[in-house]
């Protein structure tokens, strides 16, 4: 690795007078912020750099002096410890990573002193003192927190169930007319700010500025809530969180069920099934990419009986597509994007969702291409649209070919109900099919490639601009084979049998 | 109780038992954790291997409490006592439940059917062919260096490789180059790492040339199983395009490239 640079950095620390506060080098900020940050936030911090157009949420433009993560109260400047912090740490759920592995405090507080430089407010007025929070009181009140989350109308953007479905989410926006998604609070790990109980009750009091996120100090002020009580609100929306973010197996296990397999998504038989995440991400890789997924993740769970296979899918949606109500968000998103599409905005898109398998269990490790497989490997697909204007099966040999097959004998099924910000889907089929040519036969004890594709109409999601995952695998459980309790309790008799002659044998000899 | 522990010490049975846990922690542990507090990267080691360490480890303590025989009827006389005394068949009995239902409970997960996704092995720098199609003419890639370093504007191609990273490889690869960006999570196999120390600087500048156009689709045999998300942007970038971020790769993360004097005509490491 180089070592000039970081070298001239040090050198310049003691050489260059220093321009900000105490221990703040200006000059050796702009070094580091050219290097590493103008990409997204731009060469002047206009939140203009090359990237700008490829995410949303868009990077901050640094000129507005407005910043989202803070622990000053609403409307003022952040103090230089909250730049560090989220410069630290990264804003979770955006594309802005955390630096604190590549950088040294002190570079970290030299490229907030630069970013500093680029508003006139911080010379003018600087920040004021930090909010004083407290301590969580000890007494968790998550009922106490739901009453207020109901009173202080939480639930008009981020929805009732919270999963960012509000009546009010497909209108909001950003101070710059940006469209900006509600929070999803039963994904914490998601949070701009920190998804723990204190991150939730400073993003509470101090608001997100900026965003349409409110602060509730007033409030309290006002006496209408006491601290305990917003505290008591941060605990409820931290409890719509499952306790851990999801860990991602590259393996769904189809559980073998004995009987019936579960008839709707809403079946309390899937409770049997565990439910795997995949991880999902925009389509980057060919014409027309998408850089604005909505759909961030899938809850897979399995199920067969030798006869037929069940899969249910499960994801955050907040709006049941098509729905005019999100057209202008739709057209929102389309004109904050790269790039700009005529073609999207003009009419309400449907939801859809694609399962991906090859149309035959791969003897080898190839499998066909993940997009939309290859000309030599084609792909088999299970299709699905909110609007039924889909072909159920189909196979394709890439993007945009792909062949829809009719004919009746197709024994796929598929239903779906959306409630609340959430999709369920469950498509079934037998394991066995008329056409092995070009449908995939289901084997149990196989490693299946399995992967999806996930597209929010409302979101001005259709064609190519969807989301993607990688291949995984789908492994339909066998029977348990007797072997697997005969064999510990063999070793175990063994063993006691062995322990007893060891012990005879000893007392034996010393008796003797 | 402490003048016992103190005794313990000297007593070659104990000895034994104390270095062998020492060992297993050792192992298990500090091979992990230990170098990180002075600043050397470290990974835990894969538990077949800790067996393998600690059954050596073992068979040397044997060797160290057997070396006389005084020492070794001693390093005995706990587990004979343990087998013949009377006051002590709470532990003889306890030894005869404990040791069996362990016994079966390692065998019992040892047996248990469990899916795991088989490792992709794959070649890490497949050799490159001679010459590629790009774009309808062709390239030799064999002794080809990058065109744009011989106008000496490097500054100018920075900037430009600078805007073709965040425009298109920004979301897998990362804002650090360490193939950790925001998409990194939901890929498989995980973004290259180009702060790594085995990959750019290991390579010439007409192999990463060479990747970059033709990307997992246009992997060899050899590199199978191509199951890579790294698209092949010849239809999307320009043949300047390609070797402007070929220079912002190696200007930003510090390294050189390889020249064609080490790399043979090959362009790959072997």
């Amino acid at each position: 690795m180089n070592k000039w640079p970081v070298f001239c950095l040090a050198l310049s620390a003691f050489l260059v007078p220093t321009a900000g506060a105490a221990g703040q080098d200006v000059q050796a900020g702009q070094i580091l912020y050219d290097k590493w940050c103008a990409g997204c936030h731009g060469f002047d911090g206009a939140g203009d750099g090359y990237a700008a157009d490829y995410m949303l949420p868009r990077p901050r433009d640094f000129t507005l002096g407005i910043y989202q993560i803070r622990t000053t109260s609403n409307g003022s400047l952040p103090t230089d410890e909250d730049l560090v912090h989220v410069i630290d740490k990264g804003m979770p759920g955006t594309a802005m990573p955390g630096w604190e592995a590549k950088f040294s405090s002190s570079q970290i507080n030299d490229v907030a002193a630069y970013i500093k430089t680029f508003s006139p407010f911080f010379e003018r007025e600087g920040a004021p003192d930090p909010l004083e929070f407290g301590r969580q009181p000890r007494r968790e009140g998550i009922a106490e927190g739901r009453e207020f989350f109901e009173q202080i109308e939480c639930f008009k953007c981020h929805g009732d169930a919270g999963r960012g479905d509000g009546p009010s989410a497909p209108t909001l926006q950003d101070d710059l007319d940006f469209p900006i998604r509600a929070a999803d609070l039963t994904e914490n790990w998601n949070f701009n700010g920190g998804g723990s109980v204190e991150d939730i009750y400073r993003r509470l009091r101090t608001g997100m500025d900026g965003s349409p996120m409110p602060s509730f100090s007033d409030l309290i002020d006002a006496q209408f809530m006491t601290e305990e009580q917003l505290w008591h609100v941060a605990q409820y929306v931290h409890s719509l969180s499952p306790e851990e973010g999801p860990t991602i197996s590259d393996v769904i296990v189809a559980r073998r069920f004995e009987g019936d397999l579960p008839a709707s998504p809403n079946d309390s038989l899937w409770n049997q099934a565990e439910a795997f995440y995949i991880p999902m991400v925009g389509q980057i890789i060919a014409d027309e990419r998408w850089f604005a997924p909505s759909v961030d993740g899938l809850w897979v769970s399995a199920a067969h009986n030798d006869e037929q296979l069940a899969l249910l899918i499960v994801w955050h949606d907040p709006s049941e597509s098509p729905d005019p109500k999100w057209l202008e968000w739709q057209q929102s998103v389309a004109a904050s994007m790269f790039p700009l599409l005529d073609s999207v905005g003009v009419t309400p898109l449907p939801d859809r969702l694609t399962v991906q398998f090859p149309t035959s269990i791969p003897t080898g490790r190839d499998r066909p291409y993940f997009l939309m497989g290859d000309a030599r490997n084609p792909v088999y697909l299970w299709q699905w649209s909110s609007q039924g204007d889909v072909v159920p099966e189909a196979t394709a040999t890439g993007l945009g070919n792909v062949q829809p097959r009719r004919g009746e004998s197709r024994t796929l099924a598929s239903s779906a109900v959306w409630h609340q910000g959430e999709w369920r889907l469950q498509f079934g089929r037998s394991l066995a099919t008329p056409d092995s040519e070009a449908e995939l036969q289901f084997a149990t004890g196989e490693l299946i490639p399995i992967a999806f594709y996930a597209w929010d109409g409302s979101n001005g999601e259709q064609g190519s601009q969807r989301a993607v995952s990688s291949w995984y695998g789908i492994h339909l459980e066998q029977p348990t084979p007797p072997s697997v309790y005969l064999s510990p309790v063999i070793a175990m008799a063994l063993t006691v049998g062995l322990g007893l002659l060891v012990v005879w044998r000893a007392q034996r000899r010393e008796e003797g | 109780m402490l003048g016992k522990i103190r005794e313990s010490f000297r007593h070659p049975f104990w000895q034994a038992i104390y270095l062998l846990v020492l060992a297993y922690l050792l192992f298990d542990f500090g091979i992990a954790y230990l170098p990180p507090l002075f600043g050397i990267r470290s990974a835990p080691v894969p538990n077949s291997v800790v067996f393998q360490f600690t059954i050596t480890a073992l068979v040397g303590i044997l060797l160290y409490v057997s070396d006389n025989e005084e020492k070794w009827s001693k390093f005995k006389e706990p587990i004979n006592a343990a087998l013949v005394d009377a006051d002590k068949r709470w532990i003889r009995i306890a030894l005869i439940v404990v040791i069996p239902l362990a016994v079966g409970w390692t065998t019992y997960s040892r047996v248990r059917p469990s899916v795991a996704a088989p490792v992709q092995l794959r070649s890490i720098h497949p050799a490159p062919p001679r010459s590629i199609s790009f774009r309808g003419g062709t390239i030799q890639l064999a002794r080809l260096e990058n065109p744009l370093r011989a106008d000496g504007s490097t500054e100018e191609d920075y900037e430009a490789g600078m805007r073709v990273y965040y425009q298109n490889c920004l979301p897998c690869h990362g804002d650090l180059l360490d193939g950790n960006g925001h998409y990194a999570h939901g890929l498989n196999p995980l973004p290259l790492a180009f702060t790594d120390n085995g990959t750019i600087p290991q390579l010439t500048e007409s192999f990463v040339f060479w990747r970059i156009a033709k990307g997992g689709p246009g992997l060899p045999v050899e590199g199978a199983p191509w199951n890579s998300a790294m698209p092949a942007w010849e239809p999307i970038l320009s043949e300047d395009e390609i070797w402007a971020v070929i220079i912002f790769l190696y200007e930003q993360t510090g390294w050189t490239p390889r020249t064609w004097g080490e790399a043979g005509e090959g362009g790959g490491h072997e």
